[in-house]
This record gives structure tokens, sequence and C-alpha cells, in this order.
């Protein structure tokens, strides 16, 4: 039987709101209700850590967290909106949006090799009228949103363990090794790459191999290849509710040098209101306890749902598995 | 079918209640535990079972949980139904049939879709159980699975028909065995390869317990009165995958399909 091409169907229908998923709500007074838009954020240092520790000896960080800035429909201009779709924000002069994610080199752009570069734009220019597959944004087909756009979309959840960290995302689950398990063979490429991370006080810091860098970064086809090493630093204010995510890329063969990103998260807890993006959460049936949240579980492919612009969900009608 | 639901919900809480005014469960733990070797079995700080680990069974539960021959899509199997068959209401089995002779292009594995309760726990792949005192954490490494067993007292949510993939997952300690109790599915996962299924009434009643430090015998009873004519018990055993250095690779097969186009590529 002929493999029906949903793909392509589905990639010309793109007048959707740039954000299918998160529920139209007026900005509550920083508790959620929509993306939340920090406009300048502060820095955390590396220092020693102070807080609360697991069983384990780790800081403990465990609990949900979400980027303050914006989504991922910009990379280097996070609230001026996808490419072909301007924000509001996008009027006011720079200094009154959040800055580049981009903060070193210090103009925010990503240092590009000419080729790369080309790419990139390419896919800019062609991601409101995706003609083909390639130009459809992989997270708007359920692809699990890799490193680093996973810290800049939807709300996620920290979860610790014995010598394991679990990071889990709307759009998949990654684990960071602190353990000594041995690095994966180079040839297995993932779109979450590999990750072996440590404490060095507050700051968690992961080694990232093996992407394959098929996630992009977001809207406007900012990525890394398959060549790419990521140093991630997760910088944990003292207090605990907040931390910096400042991740070092390195790709001679797409970068003229190593660039560094950053993205700001915050911990949403209790006092914040559940909303449907940074803390799409429900109160936990424990009658006569103290209110507790969860999440429920976050299925993307098999029901369709949309989870971005720029193409609705595709589901697979036919069998893509042999095994 | 609501009733169903809230028929389950009650039972639960009834259970719940039951153990919460049962004599302290820390005193069956102990009995358990003095009647084996004290280190048989990995154990927690708080003394319950340590089911950390990757996990997979041997079995060939997946290819068809009855009794079956070999064929050209599955290896033979002894079954892994307590008496053998599973007890389908009349129209059921006539829908079963059906699945069985599409199963080559219908098995919602094969588009790598979340496999369900309990098939995940079955699927010939591994998974991790990452624990903690008020949960278990389980992550396949099949698809966009992750599963949450909650076992820090709380009850089903109050609303149910969330229609999860999953299921809504609560455990709770007797002695050494976790039972869960997992209500609120959708229909649209199979049982097995060979097209077993369940209906949106699906209830699971999960017992995990260890046989030896790296075997885990998992029985589920399975009931769901539009399909099945009464409740029905599955055992598998599951392995602890000690292969040096093993770990979980990712495998979001679902996306082999347009994999190929990117990073900005026309694919094949």
């Amino acid at each position: 039987m002929m493999k029906k091409h949903l793909i392509a169907l589905v990639a010309i229908t793109i007048a959707a709101p740039s954000l299918a998923q998160a529920p139209v709500q007026p900005r509550g007074n920083g508790q959620g209700g929509g993306i939340q838009r920090e406009v300048t954020f502060p820095a955390i240092a590396s220092a020693a850590w102070s807080g609360p520790r697991t069983a384990d000896g780790q800081p403990d960080v465990a609990g949900f967290w979400s980027n303050t800035i914006s989504n991922h429909s910009n990379f280097t201009d996070p609230q001026a909106g996808p490419p072909g779709e301007p924000s509001k924000q996008a009027k006011l002069p720079r200094d009154q949006r959040a800055p580049s994610r981009v903060s070193d080199p210090a103009d925010g752009q990503i240092p590009y090799l000419p080729a790369a570069r080309a790419l990139q734009e390419d896919f800019a220019r062609n991601f409101s009228n995706p003609v083909k597959p390639r130009y459809v944004e992989p997270l708007a087909r359920c692809a699990p949103a890799g490193v680093p756009k996973s810290y800049m979309w939807h709300g996620f959840e920290i979860r610790q363990y014995p010598g394991k960290i679990l990071f889990w995302f709307d759009s998949g689950w990654r684990i960071i090794h602190l353990d000594t398990v041995a690095p994966l063979d180079e040839r297995i490429k993932l779109w979450n790459g590999e990750s072996h991370g440590h404490w060095e006080g507050n700051t968690l810091v992961v080694h990232v191999t093996n992407a394959n860098g098929k996630a992009l970064f977001g809207r406007y086809g900012d990525f890394m290849s398959e060549n790419a090493s990521v140093e991630e630093r997760y910088i944990f204010q003292p207090d605990g509710q907040r931390f910096n995510y400042v991740a070092t890329f390195t790709d001679p063969t797409i970068y003229s040098r190593p660039w560094t990103a950053t993205i700001p998260v915050r911990r949403f807890t209790t006092a914040d209101k559940p909303d449907g993006w940074h803390f799409d959460v429900h109160p936990v049936n424990l009658p006569g306890k103290p209110l507790k949240y969860e999440h429920d579980e976050r299925i993307c492919a098999e029901n369709n749902g949309g989870f971005g612009g720029g193409a609705v969900g595709v589901p697979s009608e036919s069998a893509v598995i042999a095994r | 079918m609501t009733r169903a639901r809230s028929l389950a919900s009650i039972t639960l809480a009834v259970a719940l209640l039951a153990g919460a005014f049962a004599p302290a469960s820390a005193a069956p733990a102990r009995k358990a535990q003095a009647s084996q070797p004290a280190a048989a079995i990995p154990r927690r700080a708080d003394g319950h079972p340590d089911f950390s680990g990757i996990w997979q069974t041997l079995s060939e539960a997946d290819y068809d949980l009855e009794p079956h021959a070999g064929r050209r899509d599955a290896p033979p199997g002894p079954g892994v139904v307590e008496g053998g068959a599973i007890p389908y209401l009349p129209t059921a089995l006539e829908h079963r049939k059906r699945n069985f002779a599409v199963r080559g292009k219908e098995d919602p594995r094969q588009r790598c879709f979340v496999l369900g309760v309990p098939r995940g726990v079955y699927y010939p792949a591994p998974f991790e159980i990452l624990q903690r005192d008020e949960d278990l954490t389980l992550v396949h490494q099949f698809g966009n699975q992750v599963r949450v067993v909650h076992t820090d007292g709380s009850l089903h949510p109050a609303e149910s028909g969330k229609d999860l993939w999953l299921g809504d997952s609560r455990g709770r300690w007797e002695g050494d065995t976790l039972v869960v109790d997992v209500t609120d599915f959708n229909e649209e996962t199979w049982l097995d390869r060979s097209g077993n299924f369940h209906s949106e009434q699906l209830h699971v009643l999960e017992r995990w317990s260890f046989l030896d430090k790296d075997t885990i015998r998992y029985r589920a009873t399975i009931d769901d009165p539009k399909v099945f004519s009464r409740p029905w018990t599955i055992e598998v055993l599951l392995n602890r995958r000690r292969e040096t250095n093993f770990r979980l690779i990712e495998d979001y097969c679902y996306t082999l399909e347009y994999a190929d186009h990117y990073p900005h590529k026309d694919g094949q």
C-alpha cells in the first residue's frame, strides 16, 4: 500500500496562532497565564550551595520550572515573534525586549559559517509557508525539542535520583548521568544527545554529545549539527527559585567559534496559578494534606496535538517501524 | 461507563482506607524480610523494596498474551494468562479476531505510539524505574512514555474522563508488594501484537514484587466490563538489565518518518 504523504499536506496549514497549545489568557501578575515576558533577568554567579540537599547530597532542585522570557519563536530576539509574524513588542526599541539568547558573542548573533547561515536563513524565509517537509519546525511534528529548545518551550519538571537527574518535558525526557556509566558510542546520534554531568557548588555542569542536530532551536531554524558538543551550566540561585541555563556550543563544521546561550528559568510552586504553558498541573487528590500539584501525561503524535506553529501534529497513519 | 469508573474509584478508596486502619504496613514488611535472607532484595532507607534499575521481560507476552504456536510474525509462547484464555465477551471476541487479521498494519506499536498499561511493561524493550519515597517514575525506552506511580497516599483525581494513554496510577505497599491501581484510560492502545484489546473502561491492578534481587514478578489483573466477562490475570517476570554500562537509549521512533529532513535537508 502506498504510504500517505500526510506531512506535506499538513505542513501547508499554517494560519494557526503560533502557540497552538497555549490557552490565550490575559497575563497575570507574573503568575503564569500565557508566556511570561521578562525583559531583564538577574545574572547568577557560580558559587557554593547552601540550600537543601537530596539524600545523596545533590543540591535539591526538584520541581516544576519554566523559562521567563518567551518561547522558541525567535532565538536571538526572543520577544519579537516568529518569522513573518512580528509580535506587538517587535515595534518597541530593542532594549525594551528581552536580550538575545546569544550572550556571547556580544552582538547576540550565532557565529555561523556562511553555508550554515544560508541554511538557517532559508528555513526562516520558508517557515510561514513550508512547501517542503524540511521547513516544518520539528516540534510541530511532536519531535523532542532537544538541546537547548527544551528549556524555552513549555514548563518542565526536574526529578533527582542518586546518580541521575531526569528532565521531564512535554515533548520527551532526558536523563543526565551523574554516575560513571560510560558514554555512548559517538555513532549513536539522538534528539536529546548524551548527557554526563556533575555538580560544582550551585551549578550543574553537563557535557552533551551525540546530538543528532535535528531538533533545531526554534522557528528561525537556528541549529547545530551532529558534530556539536555542548557544555551546559545550570546555575541555581541561592534561594533555589531561579536558575540560568548557560550553554556553550562548539561545532567547527557550522560555527566560526564557540558561542554561548543564556536562558533564564524560574521555579513554579503552589504560589503560582496553574496555566497551560509554564505550569500545566492540577492539584493532587490528597484529602487533608497541603496543596500539591502534579502534571498529567502529555502525549503528542498519537492524539494529533498541535505542538507549535507551522503545522499541527502529524500522526502517522501507517507503520513507521518494522520491529 | 462512568458508573464503572466511579465504582473502581470507590473500591480503591475503600482499599486505601482499609490500609490506613490496618496494622502499620511496616510490620508485614519486616515479617516478609525476616522470612527471606536479609540481603535478598534491594531496599530503600524506609524499608520498602527498591525497584530502581532497568528492566525488561524475556517473555513472549507482547507477541500474544495467550498460548500460541510459532507463526510468521511471532515466536511460540506458552502464554501468560492465568487459565490460558482471555475471557472475552462474544462481540468483543469478534473484534479481537478482526484485530488479529489486521495486526500487521494496525498495531499502534508500528507507529511508535504509547503502548499503554500493562503492555509497556512486557513490551520487549528496556524501561527504567526511578524511585523516590513519594513515587516511582517508569521511563520507557520505546517512544515517549513516562508513567508516574504515586506512592504518596494520593487518590485518583476526583475528576475522571481524562482518557489517558497510560492511565492514572496510584500505588500502595502491601508488605513487600507494590500494588498499583490504574484507571482513566483511553481505548487507543492494544494489549499485544496479536490484537488483544480493551476499551476506555479498562481497569488494571498491578502487583510488583521481587522474585530475587534481579527479577521482578509482575502481575496484573485486567478488568473491562465492556470487553471481558470477568477480570483476568497475567504474570510475567522482568529481568534486570545487568550488562556493563547498560542504559536507556532514547527511541522516539515516531520521528523516523520525518527525521531525515533535519537539519535543513531534503531527506529521502
